[in-house]
């Protein structure tokens, strides 16, 4: 009698990573399951822990521009801003308003790059890579118009305090009119291929849902928390450098669907619309682009001298792509290197949420659930399955993860 | 090209990709290289999923501590004979992660690295032609059977 | 979580909201405008100081006025006390409404030790375990106690944002760029 229960009762134990596929991070997964299903997760982190911050502590503010780029190499312009934003609240440092939108022109740009390169990655995790394909052909040429203007693909290494140190001069602006205009012709073939296709809808209607109030007590932020209904967006809420002269809205899925049920179909909504609007952006930003300075400081020494002198905290946000990026900074007038020097990047809050997404879920939607809160890629994976009953070992790696992904999907289409 | 490069060559090369604490930036050019605006899959050159099928290690990053074990391991479970291309600055000097408590780099501590690819990132071709100088490595072993 | 909408406060509303209750606990409270933009459109923070005695029942009373959104916690070694700070964002939703709420509170290093709000927040939880190993102040309460970024093996007690002199984090100190072979 108690042996059948046993066999309801056992659960498997199945650890993902520490290298996967659709994480920005090297990034632990533990998972309980009952079958397929997936009844608890549990995420370690900090395979990929290099003490950023701590060194951060013992450089200047300007050599930790350059730091806080590679933090990330997809957010490479969304933690300068922050960190900057952070410096010049903090030290009451003003930038030129052509810089404010130099600013937003170069934060937007980045944002198409980093939804492109998503999408192909969620594409792939469905086993779809003409998709992938696709829309890397189509990311390509945002990074040529970020060489263009920057005169690097991925650390651009444009910004600094007080302002930024390239302009967009009267002859770039139709190269880059010509690029918006070749994403604006795309997109309604991108807009096709992801929301009206049968697999793709199969695969993400209903799948990695995050409820509004889940979202809201987790602190999810960026497309992750939007898709599930909550209206937040710092460039909206509260808008910094040109943002609040710009004509911009919180994007939710209800715009295009008329409701909100906080699946990887809505999330994919959100980030496809979020193109569109920072092409709009962009525009906008070049319209009313006004003529002046670039820095309000270019003496960097005077710079730095009047940043020792300074007492003072201060925080800065920024709405990355993948959501709300937080610099805190603290200097003591006595060093100019930060006191204290605090990164909390976008998926750092987005690692909570996971868990009540990925929980009910099957193992074959692991690499699409996890992938769409928008981490980041690299390229193997491991996972082991350990089960309890026997004490047997199965590994199963990446690309056999991937192939149950990628199954899933035929059965489907069939 | 790079030289020494034959004009056929005896195998199709494949690479396993490794990131021992990179920013991203370097594992992004990697796979944009295999995208179609590189394609070098049209040269035989694939990513696979597992060290065991692999020829060419591809490794980004400093290595942190926690990786440390586990990069030794993958390059354990490549066959002879295996190339090593370090990709990105910090993994070959430390560049901007120079000092750090929880960094054990650069890979060459860990693991014999062949082939250093220079930049942060490096450029898809810089990424493309230290492949190829891998292939040259790979190739002259092969030859001198 | 009971999210009844309550009227919306703007940033003095919001300081005297704490203040009414609180009184001579809140050691200090300041609203900081800056502007950015053509239009020098507004936007405003606040920062507070407040008496370790009342953090729980602060946290509470800023619950009960709206759910907020708490981005991080960060820390600062003042040489006897650790001061964390939490930050908040609170009335997000509409456009120009947002007000970052910034409220520090001293820890002792002799007893470093402070409740958990992970029972109120529950996004919490990720940054005050980062909290206890990065700067060694004990969460109490706090549903899970692992290591968060730090490896396995790292040292007990050290940890690598106080500012006092560690000999365990000096040992563990890499140059890297000494490494590379020439």
């Amino acid at each position: 009698m108690t042996k059948k229960e046993e066999t309801t009762k056992t659960t498997y134990q199945l650890p993902i990573g520490p290298i996967h596929p659709a994480l920005k991070e090297p990034v632990m997964f533990e998972f309980e399951i009952d079958g397929e299903r997936i009844v608890d997760a549990d995420v370690i982190l900090g395979d990929i822990h290099r003490a950023i911050e701590w060194a951060g502590m013992r450089r200047n503010p300007i050599q930790i521009i350059y730091l806080a780029e590679r933090i990330c190499g997809i957010c490479s312009i969304s933690h300068p801003i922050a960190f900057i934003r952070a410096v010049e609240n903090a030290c009451d440092i003003g930038s030129p308003e052509r810089a404010e939108y130099l600013r937003v022109i170069q934060a937007e740009l980045e944002r198409i790059c980093s939804h492109m390169l998503w999408a192909g990655v969620a594409a792939h995790e469905i086993g779809f890579d003409s998709v992938l394909f696709l829309t890397w052909q189509m990311r390509e040429k945002a990074l040529d118009l970020t060489e263009y203007l920057t005169g690097n693909r991925i650390t651009k290494g444009v910004m600094t305090i007080g302002g930024i140190r390239r302009d967009i001069t009267k002859d770039q602006i139709p190269k880059i009119n010509e690029t918006l205009n070749y994403f604006k012709d795309n997109f309604e073939k991108l807009r096709h291929v992801f929301l009206d296709d049968k697999t793709f809808q199969l695969r993400s209607q209903g799948v990695g849902i995050l409820t509004k109030e889940d979202a809201l007590k987790l602190c999810a932020v960026g497309p992750t928390t939007r898709a599930s209904g909550i209206k937040k967006d710092v460039r909206v809420d509260q808008p910094y450098f040109a943002y609040g002269d710009l004509d911009i809205d919180y994007i939710t899925p209800d715009i295009l669907t008329g409701e909100v049920n906080g699946d990887v179909y809505d999330r994919i909504i959100v980030r496809l619309l979020e193109v569109k609007q920072s092409i709009g952006l962009i525009e906008q930003c070049i319209d009313k682009m006004p003529e002046g300075d670039l820095v309000s400081e270019p003496k960097i020494p005077k710079l730095l001298a009047q940043i020792k002198k300074t007492k003072a905290e201060g925080i800065g946000r920024h709405e990355a792509p993948r959501g709300e990026c937080v610099h805190y900074v603290k200097f003591n007038g006595d060093s100019e290197h930060p006191y204290t020097w605090k990164v909390r990047a976008s998926t750092y809050a987005n690692i909570l949420p996971w868990i009540p997404m990925l929980k009910g879920e099957q193992i074959a939607d692991i690499p699409i659930v996890a992938a769409s809160t928008d981490p980041c890629m690299s390229c193997t994976n491991r996972v082991a399955i350990v089960d309890n009953d026997n004490h047997k070992k199965y590994e199963l790696d990446k690309e056999q993860l991937h192939q149950l992904s990628v199954e899933k999907t035929r059965r489907l289409m069939r | 090209m790079a030289k020494g490069l034959p004009k056929s060559f005896k195998k199709a090369l494949w690479v396993y990709h490794c990131n021992s604490g990179s920013c991203n930036g370097c594992d992004i050019e990697i796979i944009a290289a295999l995208c179609p605006r590189y394609d070098v899959e049209r040269f035989g050159i694939k990513l696979v999923g597992s060290p065991r099928h692999a020829d060419v290690l591809l490794i980004t990053g400093p290595v942190t501590r926690q990786m440390e074990k586990r990069v030794k391991r993958i390059y354990d479970q490549m066959p002879d004979p295996k190339a090593v291309i370090c990709v990105g600055n910090c993994g070959n000097t430390g560049d901007v992660f120079y000092e750090s408590y929880n960094l054990v780099g650069p890979v060459n501590n860990v693991i014999p690295v062949d082939v250093h690819a220079i930049g942060c990132p490096p450029r898809p071709e810089a990424i493309i032609n230290a492949v190829a100088k891998a292939w040259v490595k790979l190739e002259t072993l092969e030859a001198k059977k | 979580m009971t999210n009844t909408k309550k009227e919306q406060l703007d940033a003095k509303g919001l300081v005297k909201y704490f203040k009414d209750e609180f009184k001579t606990k809140i050691l200090k409270a300041e609203i900081r405008t800056r502007t950015a933009g053509s239009k020098k459109n507004e936007f405003v923070e606040i920062w507070m100081k407040i008496d370790k005695s009342i953090f729980k029942k602060m946290m509470k009373h800023l619950c009960d006025y709206q759910f907020p959104h708490l981005a991080v916690v960060s820390g600062n070694d003042l040489g006897k006390n650790i001061e964390l700070i939490y930050h908040f964002s609170v009335n997000f939703g509409e456009r120009f409404k947002e007000i970052s709420l910034n409220i520090a509170v001293d820890v002792p290093k002799t007893k470093c030790e402070i409740e958990t709000i992970c029972d109120l927040i529950p996004g919490a939880l990720i940054t005050e375990r980062e909290k206890q190993e990065m700067l060694g102040v004990k969460i109490i309460g706090i549903p899970d106690d692992r290591r968060l970024f730090l490896p396995k093996d790292f040292p007990e007690d050290v940890y690598p944002w106080r500012k006092d002199k560690q000999p365990g984090l000096e040992k563990l100190i890499r140059n890297l760029h000494e490494g590379v072979k020439k």
